[in-house]
């Protein structure tokens, strides 16, 4: 990306600072607006149910919840890794980094792929009534912000890989494991939301 | 950093050049001249679409537009002149001052400021483009759900609709958050948030309100082209939906926009005034923080739009009495606006002009908003012609003004040219005769039961007067913008002799040349007060030196 900040080319360290700076206000702003996104579809959901004595109708299809809460110990150990992660680059240790990002990548596969089976074998559809729409609209937007989380962890591997971070610069590996904290938080919330309450 | 050198021999860039120049660029103020000149470009269209609805209703029984066309005029003006014109008009303004006015070489995201750019173009190509394949959108800017759902708005117009307004939510959503990255972290040296200047205040206010607001708009639509396209029921009753989900989440997104199309405005006059009346702000910081409050308040308001669904009684003492709150800090910038002229040396040119013309269309368009936020009033006038006065004078007599404004007094910045005075104030007599004539009828229509989105009425039942007069009204306006676009012309073919300093103004803008060079400061300068170009100006009379 390219910044035009304030600092001359001579004050290389500051301006790295100052971009560094610039891309995590940039990143909790966005993380503000999908907190909105979520919130709102979140908020339409309990708005439809609240409307409804009998919800979800006819349909009770999401007693089972093993897959689900497999998938949500897989997911929560996924944060644990890419924390992992974050802290070996800040200590300089690249070769740890690497590893801790393999395996958060791959944890996060295992979720994509549970999720798929998932939304594949509970015999929903998104035209089952109101609800099946719910299901699957806030099910879809996780699993498209993982798989947005999977590809920034991606870049971020393989710059780990081409030697670009070091102890002081690796703003690209906070940037990617802040955004994955939001969207591990958020699945906590969406699963409570949809299958606990 | 190398010296600009500010007269460059002049050379012909050969066309092909110049183009690609346009489209691959991203320089700031490139940019916003490519919002404005889009924008405004919609303006023309938006307006084209009110001159058809107005000829439509001049008379009684009229037959130039069918009711099907009359729908699809209606919508289209409103869509047009909320996301195509006034947005972006403020957008571009913001694009090219922010940086100049907060000291910095550029917006801190360039490349992302282009890509909003030209979301927002394919935006609105994609959305006219309906207008080519089975009519444009027809129901409503609103868009009011089940009404769109597919068993009633059969077709693909609604698609258009809801396609071309996520277009433009995106690049909305990734312009703001651009510029509040930008409004904190690029400041000179020394800018500190008092001495921010209030246009950036509102550009900062704004993005943030629409960083916020318009995830829930994303929403609706999302949930809309679900049920249009995948046979999902979130509008669905039969199927456990919801009918006034909509409506919520909607107006959760629209009555904030409110605010985004308004508080540029009040930022573009917070600039003007104190430049003619030779005074600083009266107020500054109240004027500053007034905005933030009514960003808050505008997420808290959404359901006085909706008071006639049926809500709880609790509910709609809460919404009045809330909408009613917005007016504190509001009325508290028209005291500050009037402070800053009192007493002050004024100087009547063409902004000047229009910022007047601002404060006092704007609060007639927020008394009579505050009318409407009454209750039993708005189940009586809610749907009539009431609402539409009460809009236009917010948004046309408020905020087409104040952009107008900002348009005359940073023209010179832009192309180094002053605008003709005298065809100025012609416009400015014009406009503003034109928009009484046009939208104080209304009012009284309203009153006298016409409902909107009606497109024709019978003679006879006491609408005629009304509506011919806000039809010739409507005419005088037209011709005003078209004084406007003349003096554009004529003023773009004079030589360059604004010189950096037209107006004997206060910011860092007017530090540069007209227009400033590639990357605005060749020196970044350091700040001192509020007004840093007066203290350079003026060192004995400095700000810095009276406030410490």
């Amino acid at each position: 990306m390219n910044r035009t900040g304030l600092a001359s080319p001579s004050s290389s360290a500051r301006s790295t600072r100052r971009s560094d700076q610039t891309a995590r206000v940039a990143l909790l702003v966005t993380l503000g607006s999908e907190t909105f996104f979520f919130g709102t579809l979140l908020a339409a959901y309990l708005y439809m149910r609240a409307g409804q004595p009998d919800w979800p109708l006819t349909h009770a299809p999401l007693a089972r919840l093993a897959i689900p809460g497999a998938n949500t110990l897989v997911l929560l150990a996924s944060a644990l890794t890419a924390y992992f992660a974050l802290r070996s680059v800040r200590k300089g240790r690249i070769s740890n980094l690497v590893r801790w990002l393999s395996v958060t990548l791959v944890l996060g596969l295992v979720f994509i792929g549970g999720q798929v089976f998932e939304y594949t074998s509970n015999g929903m559809q998104p035209a089952d009534q109101a609800f099946g729409g719910v299901f699957f609209t806030l099910m879809g937007f996780h699993a498209l912000h993982m798989v947005a989380g999977i590809l920034v962890m991606v870049l971020a591997l393989l710059r780990a890989r081409l030697g670009d971070f070091t102890s002081r610069r690796h703003v690209a590996v906070q940037i990617g494991t802040w955004f994955w904290f939001y969207v591990v938080g958020v699945w906590v919330v969406l699963f409570t939301a949809l299958y606990l309450v | 950093m190398a010296t600009q050198v500010e007269t460059m021999p002049r050379v012909r860039t050969p066309l092909k050049e110049q183009f690609l120049d346009w489209v691959l660029t991203t320089d700031h103020k490139k940019i916003g001249i490519l919002y404005l000149v889009t924008a405004f470009v919609f303006f023309l269209v938006g307006g084209i679409e009110a001159m058809l609805i107005r000829v439509q209703l001049a008379g009684p029984n009229g037959k130039i537009l069918g009711p099907d066309l009359y729908n699809q005029m209606f919508t289209m003006h409103g869509t047009t002149m909320v996301f195509l014109a006034a947005m972006p008009l403020a957008v571009g303004f913001g694009n090219y001052f922010v940086p100049l006015l907060i000291g910095a070489r550029d917006v801190a995201f360039p490349k992302l400021n282009a890509l909003s750019y030209w979301l927002f173009l394919s935006g609105g190509l994609f959305m006219n483009s309906s207008f080519l394949f089975g009519g444009a959108p027809d129901a409503g800017w609103f868009a009011y759900a089940p009404l769109t759902e597919r068993a009633f708005s059969v077709g693909s117009r609604m698609d258009f609709w809801v396609l071309g307004v996520m277009l433009l939510g995106i690049a909305t959503t990734i312009g703001s958050i651009n510029f509040i990255v930008t409004d904190l972290q690029l400041r000179a040296p020394g800018m500190t948030i008092s001495r921010t200047p209030i246009f950036v205040w509102a550009n900062f206010t704004t993005s943030f309100i629409a960083v916020f607001a318009l995830p829930a708009l994303v929403t609706a639509i999302v949930l809309l082209l679900l049920d249009r396209q995948l046979g999902t029921h979130f509008y669905n009753v039969q199927e456990g939906g919801n009918a006034v989900l909509w409506q919520h989440l909607f107006w959760f997104f629209g009555h904030p926009e409110v605010y985004i199309l308004i508080l540029p405005a009040f930022g573009i006059v917070s600039e003007v005034i104190p430049v003619f009346s030779r005074k600083p702000l009266f107020g500054f910081m109240t004027v500053a923080f007034s905005s933030i409050a009514i960003g808050v308040i505008s997420f808290t308001v959404w359901a006085h739009h909706m008071f006639s669904t049926g809500m709880s009684t609790a509910s709609l003492y809460f919404f009045s009495a809330d909408s009613f709150l917005i007016g504190v800090p509001t009325g508290v910038k028209v005291f500050a606006w009037l402070g800053t002229m009192w007493g002050g040396k004024l100087r009547f040119k063409t902004p000047m002009l229009f910022s007047i013309g601002f404060v006092s269309m704007f609060l007639i368009g927020g008394i009579s908003g505050i009318h409407v936020a009454v209750v039993p009033v708005d189940w009586q006038v809610t749907d009539t012609y009431y609402v539409v006065s009460h809009l236009h004078y917010v948004l046309f007599g408020g905020m087409m003004f104040a952009l107008f404004a900002g348009a005359y007094y940073w023209f010179p910045k832009m192309t180094g040219r002053l605008m003709d005075e005298s065809l100025g104030k012609v416009h400015f007599w014009l406009m503003f005769i034109g928009m009484n004539l046009l939208f104080l009828p209304q009012a009284i229509l309203g009153l006298e039961g016409m409902p909107r989105r009606v497109y024709t009425y019978p003679a006879g039942v006491g609408w005629e007067l009304e509506n011919l007069i806000s039809t010739v009204g409507a005419f005088i306006v037209g011709v005003s913008i078209l004084i406007y676009a003349v003096n554009l012309v004529q003023s773009l073919r004079k030589p360059p002799t604004a010189g950096p300093d037209p107006w004997d103004a206060f910011t860092l803008e007017w530090t540069v040349s007209s227009p400033p060079p590639d990357h605005n400061f060749a020196e970044i300068p350091t700040v001192r007060s509020r007004r840093p170009l007066w203290d350079q100006k003026y060192p004995e009379l400095a700000d810095w030196k009276a406030h410490r």
